[in-house]
């Protein structure tokens, strides 16, 4: 009798460590490896925000950061990470890379700005230099885009990486017209109120980031992705009608703690000027985002040919989007 | 070091000679074809397979490469790269030689300027190079700097090991014929170390290629390095490693021209061995 209990006791074991192993292996296999172009900033703070709520969905991510949007895609493509942060347009059309966009997480966000000593309009510029990102650049683009627009000509385009390193040449004067982000255009504004002109901008509409994955990937784990969509959705949405939810976000999941102050005071003005912007895509893109991708990349020169005769499925996959919007509604 | 190895002269005088047949003395040139040509095919395999999306066949490399050659934007790029490189050699050139031979012949001067350089020489310079936009922003000054650094140490070094190690019976001949100091500087030491400074000035153009390229893809990208980076960003995978060989092709036939002038001008004696 005895001896029974014990047999009965071991086999119990090994079907508890048994278990143990096939959830473990399990869990293993459902990590979900998201690969950031960049490292982590107030930028990136919604993101993250979402990212834990879908945690807490059943979601197991792990975030990491490498140094452009270009190793991020190769990380994906390559299989070493789930999901990439980017837009890698070119990359789908000139290579056949086998990744599907299936989420836009922002739409290109950058100001013109001009040193109001020497510009005041886009006809200004006709026959001066300008700097831009660098060359294929989504900041290039909308500068050639207005150049068509307004009928001017640049003399010349020249290349400085890094809004923060245009706003500083813009300030020293180096620089006489250029293109920032929100954030330069905040430090222009309070470091030098009137010396500079923000150029409007207006029916530019373009990816500056999406979610991507591999195809196969979106396959087998559509249940995870649909989770991570939703997450995303609905923290743009409330993030849309109330910025400050950010800062209780970060506290909330603890999220850069390590944030120095002058950067946590810039996170609400940061996201209530994207909020007022319009900036947060309250539907994730889709097909529309992607037909308007197509004009403005064929532009910048990520994607050739005709944007007419682009396919959005050759670019997106739009399900788990579509499964997101039926469950939350559109807005 | 390596500039002993190079200095002993081309690698075929170290290998036997090989009796009859196809060998390596009578058709040198043909074995280093057939070596490239073998490398060549192994990449079009290797891109056919594909081993990557992202990895181009051979023969679309080379297609991008005259596409390139031909719409005269590889003439463009060098023109741009080679400005600093020009100016940053010219500067090391010039200071190294100097340094390195005030090191051989003064060892107070070796005690204060030589741990700077050996530790230059073994510092990572990619980690060091973000650093310099700090202190010299992002212009052709902090590029110059990048070219400097890296060649600067090679060439200090070997001109001072170059006029430390000069021949000691050729000094002392110097001395028995009552050469003034001055005399023994320019007409013996100066002279006997050449072909050694020579070598470094070689190994510091080498060094200035990796210096040149790496502020290119660092600091801002212009020239070869802003061709790599655009066409990597747009997916043209095949325009970018064209880019990136032609880097390498450049670097070889301007260090294989040196070490041909190298062998007539200064060491004819080699050539003939």
């Amino acid at each position: 009798m005895f001896k029974m209990f014990s047999g009965l006791k071991a086999s119990a074991a090994a079907l508890a460590v048994g278990a143990a192993l096939v959830v473990s292996g399990a869990a293993e296999a459902a990590k979900v490896r998201v690969a950031f172009g960049d490292i982590a900033s107030v930028e990136s703070l919604h993101l993250l925000a979402a990212f834990e709520r879908a945690k807490e969905q059943g979601v197991d991510i792990e975030v990491t950061y490498l140094k452009s949007e270009d190793i991020a895609a190769q990380a994906v493509v390559g299989g070493q990470a789930d999901i990439g942060v980017g837009g890698p347009y070119a990359l789908v059309q000139k290579v056949k890379a086998p990744i599907r966009m299936f989420l836009q997480l922002s739409t290109l966000r950058f100001y013109p700005a001009v040193n109001a000593q020497f510009y005041k309009t886009w006809k200004d510029l006709d026959g001066q230099e300008i700097a831009v990102h660098s060359r294929g650049s989504g900041t290039e683009a909308i500068m050639k885009l207005m150049e068509d627009r307004q009928g001017i000509k640049f003399s010349k385009i020249s290349y400085i990486p890094g809004s923060e390193v245009r706003t500083g040449a813009l300030l020293q004067g180096n620089v006489k017209a250029t293109i920032v982000d929100s954030a330069g255009r905040r430090l222009l504004e309070t470091q030098a109120p009137g010396k500079f002109v923000i150029l409007p901008l207006e029916g530019v509409s373009a990816t500056d980031e999406a979610l991507f994955a591999n195809t196969a990937f979106l396959e087998k784990n559509a249940a995870d992705v649909d989770k991570i969509v939703e997450a995303i959705i609905t923290t743009w949405r409330e993030v849309t009608a109330n910025p400050a939810v950010v800062t209780d976000l970060r506290a909330k999941y603890k999220l850069l703690p390590d944030l120095p102050a002058a950067q946590v005071a810039e996170i609400v003005p940061y996201f209530q000027e994207l909020a007022q912007g319009k900036a947060f895509p309250l539907n994730g893109g889709g097909a529309a985002a992607a037909k308007d991708d197509f004009a403005f990349y064929t532009l910048s020169g990520q994607l050739t040919g005709d944007p007419a005769s682009l396919k959005v499925e050759d670019f997106w996959d739009t399900r788990s989007l579509d499964r997101a919007l039926a469950k939350l509604g559109t807005k | 070091m390596m500039a002993p190895t190079q200095v002993d002269g081309p690698v075929r005088a170290v290998h036997p000679p090989v009796e009859g047949g196809f060998s390596l003395r009578q058709y040198p040139a043909f074995w280093r074809m057939a070596s490239l040509a073998l490398f060549f095919l192994a990449w079009e395999i290797a891109g056919r397979v594909p081993i990557s999306y992202a990895f181009p066949t051979f023969s679309a490399t080379f297609a991008a490469f005259l596409s390139m050659l031909f719409d005269g934007s590889l003439f463009a790029a060098y023109g741009e790269t080679l400005q600093p490189l020009i100016i940053g050699i010219a500067i090391s050139g010039v200071i190294g030689i100097v340094l390195g031979i005030v090191m051989g012949l003064s060892r107070s001067a070796e005690w204060l300027v030589a741990p700077l350089f050996i530790v230059l020489q073994a510092a990572p310079m990619a980690a060091l190079i973000p650093l310099i936009t700090f202190v010299y922003g992002i212009g052709l000054v902090a590029k110059t700097l990048a070219v400097i650094m890296l060649a600067l140490p090679v060439i200090v070094l070997n001109g001072y090991k170059a006029v430390r190690n000069a021949n000691p019976s050729l000094v002392a001949m110097c001395r028995s014929f009552q050469g003034t100091k001055l005399q023994q500087i320019a007409k013996i030491i100066i002279p006997d170390a050449s072909p050694v400074i020579f070598a470094g000035l070689r190994l510091g153009l080498a060094a200035g290629f990796i210096g040149v390229i790496l502020a290119e893809l660092l600091i801002t990208p212009t020239g070869i390095g802003d061709l790599i980076t655009y066409h990597r960003s747009v997916a043209n995978y095949a325009e970018m490693y064209a880019a990136v060989v032609s880097i390498i092709l450049v670097s070889t036939l301007t260090l294989a021209a040196l070490e041909a002038f190298e062998m007539r001008v200064l060491r004819p004696e080699k050539r003939r061995g």
